[in-house]
């Protein structure tokens, strides 16, 4: 090795330094291009297999819906332009958008939604199972011209039932899905619809890689009203701190979901960082089995009652989410929707003397190392903690604390989300493996999924608690058939002011969607689900530059 | 004849570690607790017909033993599988992993190599001096650092002069070869120097370590009696002798490079085999698990056999 190249290197290396460095912070493309930056990301193009919320609201984006909600969550038009159903409700005509085209010049016709319907009630047990929940109680569809669309239904749903499923169903362009079916449908999940995407909304997907980068195109054939901007990407960050400096050296213009404790650093940087009630809610889960085993104290509604009044939810609030986050006190988020939130229900107070009285009064005694005992067993339970929820660690240590002075020990089990639903919900779906744990749910803006999630029918399916009472079940079925909304909505209220005494789920805090956007840009609006939503499309079709 | 014995059984040996790995990687990741369709199963619209579909789907209904079976079959014809998350060929999604890891991870490996040599000489060279603990203590340093955390120290401190995120600013449009060159080197820098910094601490250790040993050999202290140039005598005879054990380090640290770096890809959103690898264990991807730990251990097992072979050629003394 000579002098010399020796001391080439470093003038090499600075001057790859040099040359690397210099723009990396500069805008890039057109000054038409909106840089989202998301922790979440999509999964994948095909709706019958993506997973994360990110990939819906792409969907949302690219493919028509019959219906949207407009921004005070009551149904609006969209490619359905009007609908009426028939007298005694089973059967539902929409008349759809006339002249509408798929992005590769194909027509768009209301043949598409039917086939779309169709295919999805034949392989609801297949390829078509990420769907099934959409299509359920519907016969049949047909299209008897380009612009009508017949629904068929079994019996009569509720309307707000009806247009909240079709509100998330995505209508796919027939001649491209056609050709893909597959084995009985088994195409359809195998099918990778890459990008460039055929859809029709008012972009167009038209480069995705996973894990990485989306970038979505002004779609000039839409048949709405054309989004103000050019081009928008969305590029995945699996780091929070490196989004936030990415956006605050102007290597993105916005980012969804920012952490509590960079909202204050955003705001003194000049950025606009909003901050809306959102749609996720942390829970403290009692296992709730009736048929469990062990500890079954735990079935004792007086015994979650101490529990719940052992909480500390201002505690949590202000510790774990710095603010960002209200009380929780029901299976129905207040942001979810116009009024399915009971308005009655109230926050549970947190009052550690009325716990220790209750659990007195049961007979629990406290023994050694201040433990009460509970039918000849310590009341000592594992807290299976899934490890994809940032907010866990520190909420545990809070609830640690305070349960310990109404004589219950904590002890927390962090595993992962599959090992943590694999262990809740045990072997052959019995539950009975676990007593206590924590997660979180992210409630729809339609309240049937989160109502469904306690139902004896989610057992081993989105059952995380092990309740299953017939009586609440009942109560289910009847909200989706109701006649009225106003009828479906006391139901709703009724069925949340059931599982606020039965408590198989404490609820803890209701976190804020929080977004952050650069002061060049305006138009840009958060919701209750983010600003890159599957509610509606006014986000991104609305934002444009100063 | 002894030479082609030991590369015969070097390769045999190679081929059986590979037989053993494929079964202790399919039996590995179905005993961690989860279900591989549980997550995959809980999406908004999904009915309980869902778990079953795609229990079917992915023959997960059938004993361990037949999915064994298939999985051996399907190996023996180049085919992977198909990862449960997305749906697509796993070689598909490994290839495209693989391209973006490689050029990142060779290249903080390769900077790690010239470095933590070139101190680790030093640092033998200059024993008992100022220069040797600078150089001991800072690679100990480094290597005692988390990575994550070096990671988002480098982003803090050089933020704003280079790209925090992403591999390439997809944003740019048709940017012509070199602009895009210089867009991956920028966007390359942090997550290279990150993984460089980690690993050169180990390469000066054990660098040091070795000429060490090599520098109090009688043929060194003849060469110094010889009137030959330090650099020389380093160069020509301390280094050269002390080359077996950092050819396994350096063996060893090639073949990982198909593992990519977990950490670092995460903090710089790299989408690379690590991130790949690690989202493929939280979603229970066994066939995406398989074919990565495949690829892995065929990497490790490769550069084995070349540090093996080398071996050969560098110490004659291993085949008598």
């Amino acid at each position: 090795m000579s002098k010399r190249w020796l001391a080439a290197i470093p003038v090499v290396a600075a001057l790859i330094f040099a040359t690397t460095a210099i723009g990396s912070g500069t805008k890039a493309a057109s000054s038409g291009t909106f840089r989202l930056g998301t922790a979440n990301g999509i999964d994948s193009l095909n709706p019958y297999v993506a997973f994360n919320q990110d990939a819906y609201s792409a969907f949302e984006y690219i493919y028509p819906v019959l219906v949207q909600y407009d921004s005070h969550l009551h149904f609006a038009p969209f490619f359905a332009k009007s609908w009426h159903h028939s007298k005694d409700g089973k059967t539902w005509t929409f008349t759809t958008q006339s002249h509408a085209k798929w992005s590769d010049g194909k027509p768009l016709t209301a043949a598409d939604a039917a086939w779309t319907i169709n295919i999805d009630i034949k392989y609801q047990g297949g390829g078509a199972a990420n769907e099934a929940g959409l299509i359920s109680h519907i016969k049949s569809a047909s299209a008897p011209n380009a612009t009508t669309l017949v629904v068929h239904y079994k019996l009569a749903p509720n309307p707000a039932y009806v247009l909240g499923q079709f509100q998330q169903f995505y209508i796919l362009p027939k001649h491209i899905w056609a050709q893909h079916l597959g084995r009985n449908g088994a195409g359809l999940k195998t099918f990778p619809n890459n990008a460039p995407v055929v859809g029709s909304g008012p972009f167009n997907l038209v480069k995705f890689q996973r894990n990485n980068i989306a970038i979505f195109q002004r779609n000039d054939s839409y048949w709405g009203v054309k989004p103000k901007i050019e081009e928008f990407g969305l590029q995945q960050f699996s780091d929070d701190d490196a989004m936030v400096t990415a956006l605050q050296h102007n290597n993105l213009d916005a980012i969804e979901a920012v952490p509590a404790t960079a909202m204050k650093t955003l705001r003194n940087g000049g950025f606009v960082v909003s901050d809306v009630p959102g749609l996720d809610q942390t829970d403290f889960i009692v296992n709730s089995n009736p048929k469990k085993k062990h500890h079954r104290e735990l079935l004792n509604l007086k015994v979650k009652e101490a529990f719940d009044h052992a909480i500390d939810r201002k505690k949590i609030d202000s510790v774990t989410f710095l603010g960002a986050a209200q009380p929780a006190n029901s299976i129905i988020p207040a942001p979810a929707g116009v009024g399915w939130h009971d308005p009655h229900l109230k926050t549970v107070s947190f009052d550690l003397k009325l716990a220790n009285q209750i659990l007195d009064k049961l007979g629990y005694k406290k023994g050694p190392g201040g433990i009460r005992v509970a039918k000849g067993q310590k009341m000592s339970y594992d807290v299976v903690a899934p490890t994809d929820v940032q907010s866990i660690p520190r909420t545990f240590q809070i609830l640690q604390t305070d349960f310990k002075k109404i004589g219950v020990k904590l002890n927390e089990k962090a595993l992962d989300s599959s090992a943590a639903f694999a262990l809740m919900s045990g072997p052959n779906n019995t539950y009975q493996g676990f007593d206590l744990a924590m997660w979180d749910w992210t409630a729809l803006i339609d309240p049937d999924f989160m109502l469904s999630v306690v139902t004896c029918a989610q057992y081993g399916g989105w059952s995380d608690s092990g309740y299953c009472n017939k009586q609440y079940d009942k109560m289910y079925a009847q909200q989706q058939v109701a006649k009225t909304v106003a009828q479906r909505k006391q139901i709703v209220w009724k069925m949340q002011a059931y599982l606020y005494k039965q408590r198989p789920y404490l609820w803890l805090a209701n976190d804020d969607s929080v977004d952050a956007v650069s002061k060049n840009w305006v138009g840009f609006k958060n919701t209750a689900q983010g600003p890159f939503n599957e509610i509606n499309i006014q986000s991104l079709t609305q934002v444009h530059q100063k | 004849m002894r030479g082609i014995d030991y590369v015969l059984k070097r390769v045999g040996f190679a081929i059986v570690t590979v037989f053993v790995a494929v079964t202790i990687n399919f039996v590995l990741f179905r005993l961690a607790p989860g279900n591989a369709v549980s997550n995959l199963s809980r999406v908004p619209h999904a009915t309980q017909q869902l778990r079953h579909a795609l229990e079917v789907q992915f023959g997960l209904d059938k004993s361990k033993w037949q999915q064994y079976v298939i999985y051996l079959k399907q190996l023996s014809h180049g085919n992977l599988g198909v990862s449960y998350e997305n749906e697509q060929p796993v070689s598909t999604n490994l290839r495209i992993a693989l391209i973006n890891t490689l050029p990142m991870v060779t290249l903080g490996t390769v900077f790690a190599i010239i470095l933590g040599t070139f101190t680790g000489v030093l640092a033998a060279w200059r024993r008992g001096t100022k220069t040797e603990g600078a150089s001991l203590s800072s690679a100990l340093a480094f290597y005692a650092m988390p990575t994550q955390w070096l990671g988002l120290m480098l982003i803090i401190l050089f933020a704003g002069i280079f790209p925090t995120g992403g591999m390439t600013n997809e944003f740019l449009l048709n940017p012509p070869f070199w602009t895009h060159m210089k867009d991956l080197a920028s966007h390359m820098f942090l997550p290279a120097l990150t993984l460089g910094l980690t690993l050169y601490g180990e390469y000066t250790l054990i660098v040091r370590s070795a000429m060490l040993e090599t520098l109090g050999e009688d043929y060194i202290l003849t060469a110094r009696a010889k009137g030959l140039k330090p650099r020389t005598i380093v160069r020509k005879h301390a280094l050269r002798n002390a080359m077996l054990p950092i050819t396994t380090l350096i063996a060893l640290s090639l073949g990982y490079i198909v593992a990519g770096a977990i950490l670092i890809e995460t903090v710089f959103s790299w989408p690379g085999i690590g991130r790949a690898v690690y989202e493929a264990v939280l979603e229970r991807d066994y066939p995406m698990l398989q074919g990565a730990f495949l690829v892995l251990t065929l990497s490790v097992i490769f550069f084995n056999l070349v540090a093996d072979l080398l071996y050969f050629k560098l110490d004659p003394r291993i085949t008598e």
